[in-house]
C-alpha cells in the first residue's frame, strides 16, 4: 500500500540526485546570502553608516543582523516556492500526470511532495551563513543560527498549507506564468523581515497579521537579535505559528479536494 | 472473465477561449466525447484510432483517472474511475507522451526510481525491477541507463516511457500513441514487445495511434473515433469488409497463347467484371479483376474456366483489400472529420 511516506521519500530521492547532478546548485546557494548582504550593506552606505542602521534597527551586531535577516528571508520564500512551484514545474515538465498517477490521495503527494524541498533548501541556506556566524559572534552566533533553522523550519508547517492553497489555485487558474513569483515579493513586503511591520499601512498590517512568514521573521529576529531573547516575547509567535499550522492545513485539507476534482474536471493535467 | 476496461457513453465537455482581438475572449464549448462505449479485455490489443482532435487523449485521461467525465461510466480491472481512482491507479500504466514526462537532469535510473517509489516500491525491489526494465527495454545495452534524460534519443525516451508504465507489473497499460516519431527499428521493438505482454503476460493494452500499419500489425480489435463518438469498431478484418465496396482479384497465369488484344476481347466476351490485361517483363500474364462485394466468386470462376480453355495455367490467384488506412479514411471522410476538410482545402 503507497502511503505519504513513499511519496516523502521519493521526492527526497529525487531532490537529493538534483543536488548531486547539479553541484554549482549548492555553491551558489551557499554563496547567495553573502552577495545578497554585500549588495544590502552597499546600497544601505549610501544613506549612512553601519552603525547608525544598527542605532536605528536596535541590534548589537548588524552584519549577523542582517545575514540571518537575509536567510530567514530566503528559507521563507524557498519554503512557500517548493510548495506552490511543485505542480506548475512538473506540469511545465510534462511529469504532473505521471505523479499524480501514484495511488494515493492528490492532498497526499502535493503536501508529501513539497515537503522534501522545504526542509533541504532553508537547511542549505542556513547552513552557508553558519560560518559567518561563527566568525562574527563566535559559538553563540553559531547555537543562533541553528535556533534560527529550528523556527523556520517550524514555520513551514503552516507555511506548506498556505502553499498548497497557492499551488491549487495556480493550477486551477490554468497560470503557467508563476504568480508565486509575484506573490513571494509581497509575502516579504507585509512579514517584515528588513523593517518593522508598524509602518506598514493598516491594510497590509492586516495582511502581515494573517501570514504565517511575519511570526517566523519576528521569533527569528529575536533570536538573531539579542542574546537572551525574553521567553515571553518568543512564545507569542510560536503560539501564533501553532495555531495557524492548524488553521491553514486545515482549510488547505478541505479545499484540495474539491480543487482536485475542480481541476480535472477542467481538463488542466 | 471480466472485461479489463468498461466504456460506457462517455461524454466530456470543455470550455475553451477563442481570442477575438487583443483583448476579448469568446467562450466556446467543446464537446470531446459524445457518448464513447467499448471495452477491452485482457490478452487484447486494443487499437483507437482517430485524427487529430477526435477524443482519443481524452478517452485515455479518464481512464487514467487524470479527468472527470460529465456524464457515462468507465471501468478498468473492475474499478469505477470516478468512484475508486485510487484503486484504477494502481491497476495501470499509463504513457501520455513520449517525448517528455521525465526529470531532465536526472539519469534513467534515476527517473525510474523516482517513480517507482512514488508506486510503492522500495529498496531491493526497487532496484530489481528497475534494472530487469532497462534490460527488458533494451536501455542498458543501449548504454542510456545512467544518462541524463535530456541527452536521450526519441527512441530512448519512448522507451523509457514504457518502463515507467511498467513499474508495477500492472494488469491494463493505457498507452497514448506509443510509437510516435520513432525510428523505424525503435517503433518495430516496442510493437514486438507490446504483443508479447499482451499474448503471453495476458495484460490488456489500450493503444492510441495515428499509424494505421502499427494497428493492423498489432492489434486484436480497433475503434475509430471521430468528433468525439466512435464510427466503427471491429477486427481489422470486420472494418475492411464493412467498408470495402469492391473486390480487386489479382491473377498471375502463364504466358499468353494468343495476342494479348486477342486475349482482351475474349476475356470481354466471358467475364462480366471490370478486367486489365498486361504482360510482364518475364513474359508472365497479369489479370486484375475488380468485382462489386459478392461477385468476386463468378469473377474467379469465370476467369479459370476461360483460361483453362486456352490452356493457360494459372500460378497464382491474390485477393487485394483495402487498407486500414483506406477504412480510416473512408469512414472519416464520410464523416467530414477536420483531416478531411483539410485535405479538401489542399
Amino acid at each position: 500500500m503507497t502511503s505519504w511516506i513513499d511519496v516523502f521519500r521519493a521526492q527526497l530521492f529525487a531532490s537529493v540526485c538534483w543536488y548531486r547532478n547539479n553541484k554549482w546548485m549548492i555553491f551558489s546557494s551557499f554563496v547567495w546570502p553573502y552577495l545578497m548582504v554585500g549588495f544590502l550593506v552597499g546600497l544601505g552606505s549610501l544613506s549612512g553608516s553601519i552603525e547608525n542602521y544598527a542605532e536605528r534597527i536596535g541590534v548589537s551586531n548588524p552584519l549577523f543582523f542582517l545575514l540571518s535577516s537575509t536567510v530567514i528571508a530566503m528559507s521563507s520564500l524557498l519554503i512557500v516556492f517548493s510548495v506552490t512551484r511543485f505542480a506548475l514545474e512538473n506540469r511545465w515538465l510534462g511529469t504532473l500526470p505521471y505523479i499524480l498517477l501514484s495511488p494515493v490521495r492528490t492532498t497526499v503527494i502535493f503536501i508529501a511532495s513539497g515537503l522534501p524541498d522545504a526542509i533541504i533548501t532553508p537547511t542549505i541556506t542556513v547552513a552557508s551563513i553558519v560560518p559567518a556566524a561563527l566568525y562574527l559572534e563566535g559559538l553563540a552566533g553559531g547555537l543562533k543560527i541553528l535556533a534560527v533553522l529550528a523556527i523556520v523550519l517550524f514555520g513551514m508547517m503552516p507555511l506548506v498549507g498556505f502553499s498548497v492553497l497557492v499551488g491549487s489555485a495556480l493550477l486551477f487558474l490554468r497560470e503557467e506564468s508563476n504568480i508565486a513569483d509575484v506573490i513571494a515579493p509581497l509575502v516579504l513586503l507585509v512579514s517584515g523581515i528588513y523593517y518593522p511591520l508598524e509602518i506598514l499601512p493598516e491594510v497590509l498590517q492586516l495582511v502581515g497579521l494573517a501570514l504565517p512568514t511575519t511570526y517566523v521573521v519576528e521569533a527569528a529576529k529575536l533570536i538573531s537579535a539579542y542574546l537572551t531573547p525574553e521567553t515571553r516575547l518568543l512564545l507569542t509567535p510560536v503560539y501564533v505559528l501553532t495555531a495557524l499550522t492548524f488553521g491553514y492545513n486545515l482549510i488547505a485539507s478541505l479545499v484540495i479536494d474539491k480543487a482536485e476534482r475542480a481541476v480535472k474536471r477542467k481538463g488542466v493535467l | 472473465m471480466a472485461k479489463a476496461i468498461e466504456v460506457e457513453r462517455l461524454v466530456k465537455r470543455y470550455i475553451s477561449f477563442l481570442r477575438r482581438g487583443l483583448f476579448r475572449r469568446e467562450k466556446v464549448l467543446v464537446e470531446a466525447l459524445k457518448g464513447v462505449s467499448f471495452d477491452v479485455n485482457y490478452g487484447e490489443v486494443f487499437g483507437l484510432l482517430g485524427p487529430n482532435g477526435a477524443g482519443k487523449t481524452t478517452t485515455v485521461k479518464i481512464l487514467s483517472t487524470l479527468l472527470i467525465p460529465d456524464e457515462g461510466r468507465a471501468r478498468v480491472a473492475g474499478f469505477d474511475v470516478v468512484e475508486s481512482p485510487s484503486m484504477v491507479r494502481k491497476h495501470i500504466g499509463v504513457t501520455l507522451t513520449v517525448e517528455k514526462g521525465f526529470f531532465w537532469k536526472l539519469t534513467g535510473r534515476e527517473n525510474l526510481s523516482y517513480f517507482g517509489m512514488l508506486r510503492g516500491l522500495k529498496g531491493l525491489q526497487l532496484r530489481r525491477r528497475v534494472d530487469e526494465l532497462m534490460k527488458m527495454l533494451g536501455l542498458d545495452s543501449l548504454g542510456a541507463s545512467d544518462k541524463f534524460y535530456e541527452e536521450y534519443s526519441l527512441g530512448m525516451r519512448a522507451r523509457l516511457s514504457l518502463a515507467r508504465a511498467l513499474l508495477t507489473d500492472p494488469p491494463v497499460l493505457i498507452l497514448d500513441e506509443p510509437t510516435l516519431g520513432l525510428d523505424p527499428s525503435s517503433a518495430r521493438y516496442i510493437r514486438k514487445l507490446l504483443l508479447k505482454f499482451a499474448r503471453e503476460d495476458g495484460k490488456a493494452i489500450l493503444l492510441t495511434t495515428h499509424n494505421m500499419f502499427e494497428a493492423e500489425v498489432i492489434c486484436d480489435r480497433v475503434a475509430i473515433i471521430d468528433k468525439g463518438r466512435i464510427i466503427a469498431i471491429g477486427t481489422v478484418q470486420e472494418l475492411k469488409k464493412a467498408v470495402a465496396r469492391r473486390v480487386v482479384i489479382n491473377i498471375t497465369a502463364s504466358s499468353s497463347p494468343i495476342e494479348l488484344k486477342l486475349l482482351e476481347a475474349k476475356f470481354m466476351e466471358n467475364v462480366t467484371g471490370e478486367v486489365s490485361l498486361r504482360l510482364d517483363e518475364q513474359g508472365k500474364l497479369r489479370i486484375r479483376v475488380v468485382s462489386k462485394i459478392g461477385e468476386e466468386e463468378l469473377h474467379l470462376s469465370e476467369v479459370v474456366k476461360l483460361l483453362s480453355s486456352l490452356g493457360v495455367r494459372v500460378n497464382r490467384v491474390e485477393l487485394e483489400e483495402p487498407s486500414l488506412e483506406d477504412v480510416f479514411v473512408a469512414l472519416t471522410h464520410r464523416r467530414g472529420s477536420g483531416v478531411d476538410q483539410l485535405d479538401r482545402r489542399i
